[in-house]
């Protein structure tokens, strides 16, 4: 009967769930190779900088799993904390050391240093936010105005108190004009790197900051404004260097170092939000929906934003909110109000007996009934081929799960190979190896057996360097595949 | 002739699991960006083909994303902009709803999704880089899964396996977990740019698919998740939404920010089975229903929702 087929289905996938869902975990072995590229990459001082979610989330991106990860925290000769407890409040205090210590470098004219790292307790976790804005900010402008001063108070008159000195005293020893020179671009260099050391450290913190989820608008805004105003100070402070490479041959290689720093910084805020609207570039938190910088469409893969969108973009930059929002309490009223009594019994959905329900012909409301021949979908299909094609469907659900039964990939290569047997025992490249072993499974077309199926899937993942790994396995397997035959 | 009308911006439509002409719909105020939400509930008429609606609640910032519950049949759960996750009984009239309000997510809810085999718990995914698993009779969160390095845009439970999801992000990884394990159990960067939408092959359950801003849409065997079993190519740019048939196994729709919604067979050489193009503005919200074999249901920033069966076009009355 129909109860007790859905009650045999439930209890074998309750039987199942124990064997089938190791699916869902990883049962790869930890790659070497990969620890010591992630320890290498770990070990780069302006990764250690980084907040450790990025750090992680960056070697996730290059495939690693999680064990290898924590592996190569392990193995680094000074463990960071590790991964997953407390990683906001970690970044929070990275974030205030690392603005701390370039303050104090720029006097002594040092590049900055790695981040000191202290946990708060969580309950005050949310008024160190607060703090960090405030914190962030101050920084920011003291920072910027204490170059900026320093720039214009002892460098350029020095500079212009030097050129005086060169153009009065033409017989002047050459050698201690060449030790002054020197001397005051060693300043300025040095001064560059702390400053834009500092600038970057600076724009970093600020990046995270309007990252982690700022929820005072105002304070956005304000934050925006000091980082356009500081890019301004930043642009001058170039400016001023490119005037003193003119005057000096020392300078050009920092300059250009700079330069980089300077344009990695620009770049970086960018580019961390939110797609979910359709910009890349427009705005980063909702709450900040005031605020961001102008996106540049220059871009031809961003798609075209209705212009209305548009409209209330700018409007929300210019600090304008939109009139047609209204106040709206949608609390719930009665907030112990009862859970409603189910009605209707749920109903078994239609993947529970394992295969695809047959296509029946249906003569109720219109939304049941099905066009049975080809339809036109308003512009461009690509192919004649339609869905809606009865005869279709019929003939390729058999096919298509008989396929899915054998799992045979779908194109397999057309070639049988008497010689497979013995070709498989010689080391051959990859590409050759697949196709051997896909031939091998078509010949055995009877009761494709469990392990040549594996084989197949492995074969199927080639992928990166992991690749070589599970090759070497395909040979001992079907090895063992082709001694079990012949032994028969 | 559009099927409705809404008079903010859509942003999801999902099928009721229990009743075949229902459904309902997410909509936000100025696009999402700032502003107020209404969720619809809307019937098809019996008569001929059109959507009336049936009740509308008003909220005070974007609905994101609404899903219905697999309990009980009036209930329906929302993922609302400013963080909180709001329940509404569609039997009790809108000056009585909501009848549940949570605040835990600390930004943006972006979806919600309820559990389709044990039917007594849901997922949402919020900007604040969590997924939480919720019950509806519990005042607060059971879980909070916080793994991923940016925006979770989407957490959908496996159709065979009540304990198992996917999640997909901004951080551009793909995470499978176990809800009775403390981590995620795998972890796939299936795309090099962000992750906006997955789901399940219903037929299969270790196969899934992955929506990107990249334009592609790839199904992944998590049994050798190392490279996709395909790669969907297609759409002229970021696909928001990716949703597997509940009737056909390898049928696979999407929609775009390129105004389609698209039908793929993944199985096939030439997998792009079907386009509408029925959206003027970005197509962001789809569903196929369960109940019904072949309808589907579209919802997009032109404020209009339509339902269709897949043979028809979507714009004929």
């Amino acid at each position: 009967t129909f109860l007790t087929r859905v009650l045999f289905t439930e209890a074998t996938n309750e039987a199942q769930q124990g064997k089938l869902e190791s699916v869902f975990k990883n049962s790869e072995p930890i790659r070497e190779d990969q620890i010591q590229n992630a320890i290498k990459f770990l070990s780069h001082p302006r990764v250690r900088g980084s907040p450790v979610i990025h750090r992680r989330s960056f070697l996730e991106r290059k495939g690693l799993t999680k064990e290898e990860i924590d592996e190569a925290f392990r193995r680094l000769p000074d463990p960071p904390p590790s991964s997953q407890t407390a990683v906001n409040t970690q970044d929070g205090q990275q974030v205030v050391s690392n603005v701390l210590q370039p303050q104090g470098q720029i006097q002594a004219m040092k590049p900055a240093p790695a981040p000191v790292v202290m946990i708060p307790p969580p309950s005050l976790l949310s008024r160190f936010r607060w703090y960090h804005v405030v914190l962030a900010v101050g920084i920011l402008a003291a920072s910027g105005a204490g170059t900026a001063v320093f720039v214009k108070r002892s460098l350029i008159p020095r500079l212009k108190s030097w050129v005086r000195k060169v153009m009065s005293e033409e017989e002047s020893d050459p050698l201690e004009k060449a030790d002054a020179k020197p001397s005051l671009a060693e300043e300025a260099v040095a001064a560059a790197k702390a400053a834009s050391a500092a600038a970057s450290d600076v724009a970093r913190v600020s990046q995270e900051m309007m990252k982690t989820k700022s929820e005072e608008r105002k304070n956005f805004e304000d934050l925006m404004q000091l980082l356009g105003v500081q890019v301004q100070e930043m642009k001058s402070l170039s400016n001023n260097i490119r005037y003193l490479e003119r005057n000096s041959n020392n300078l050009p290689k920092v300059y250009s170092a700079n330069q980089e720093v300077y344009s990695g910084l620009v770049k970086t805020p960018a580019e961390r939000r939110p797609y979910a609207n359709g910009s890349n570039i427009d705005y980063d938190s909702r709450s900040a929906r005031s605020t961001s910088p102008p996106a540049p469409p220059a871009d031809s893969s961003q798609p075209p934003h209705p212009k209305s969108y548009m409209d209330i973009m700018s409007m929300i930059q210019r600090g304008e909110k939109p009139s047609n929002i209204r106040e709206i309490n949608d609390m719930p009223p009665n907030p112990n109000q009862q859970l409603p009594n189910p009605r209707i019994a749920p109903k078994a959905k239609p993947w529970v007996y394992g295969q695809p329900p047959q296509d029946e012909s249906s003569n109720g409301p219109w939304w049941q009934q099905k066009n049975p021949r080809s339809a036109d979908f308003g512009y461009e299909t690509t192919t004649a081929r339609s869905i809606g094609i009865r005869n279709e469907t019929s003939t390729t659900e058999p096919a298509a799960i008989q396929k899915q039964r054998s799992w045979v990939p779908p194109q397999p290569p057309p070639v049988v190979m008497p010689e497979a047997a013995e070709a498989i025992r010689r080391p051959k490249p990859q590409a050759k190896i697949d196709q051997e072993v896909v031939a091998a499974a078509s010949d055995d077309q009877s009761g494709v057996s469990d392990e040549l199926q594996k084989v197949t899937k492995f074969s199927e993942s080639g992928g990166d360097g992991s690749g070589r790994f599970e090759i070497t396995e395909i040979q001992e397997e079907t090895e063992h595949q082709h001694i079990g035959q012949e032994g028969n | 002739m559009p099927m409705f009308k809404a008079p903010f911006n859509g942003y999801s439509v999902k099928f009721s699991p229990f009743y075949e002409s229902r459904l309902a719909v997410a909509t936000a105020q100025n696009f999402g960006i700032l502003g107020n939400g209404r969720i619809h509930v809307l019937e098809l008429s019996p008569g001929g083909p059109g959507v009336t609606e049936s009740i509308a609640f008003d909220t005070a910032d974007a609905v994101y994303d609404v899903c219905w519950s697999e309990s009980h049949d009036s209930v329906l759960i929302a993922a609302i902009g400013d963080g909180s996750v709001k329940i509404y009984d569609t039997a009790l009239p809108p000056p009585s709803n909501p009848i549940r309000s949570f605040q835990e997510h600390a930004r943006e809810v972006h979806s919600v999704d309820y559990n389709p085999t044990r039917r007594d718990s849901f997922l949402t995914a919020s900007w604040d880089d969590t997924v939480k698993l919720w019950a509806m009779d519990r005042p607060a969160s059971i879980r909070t899964f916080k793994e991923h390095a940016y925006c979770v845009y989407q957490a959908v439970w496996n159709p065979k396996h009540g304990d198992v999801f996917a999640s997909a992000s901004g951080d551009c990884t793909l995470r499978i977990w176990d809800v009775r394990e403390p981590g995620s159990t795998m972890i796939i960067p299936a795309h090099d740019l962000e992750i906006l939408s997955c789901d399940w092959n219903k037929y299969d359950d270790c196969v899934l698919a992955t929506s990107s801003v990249d334009k592609t849409i790839k199904v992944w065997d998590v049994r050798s998740y190392r490279a996709p079993l395909a790669v969907l190519n297609g759409h002229g740019y970021a696909v928001r939404k990716v949703k597997f048939s509940p009737h056909r196994r390898n049928l696979i729709a999407s929609c775009s920010y390129d105004m389609t919604v698209c039908l793929w067979d993944y199985m096939v050489e030439d997998a792009l089975v079907g386009r509408y193009d029925h959206h003027t503005e970005f197509a962001v919200g789809i569903d196929m229903s369960v109940l019904v074999e072949g309808l589907m249901a579209s919802t997009g920033w032109d404020e209009l929702v339509y339902v269709w069966q897949q043979g028809m076009d979507p714009r004929a009355s």
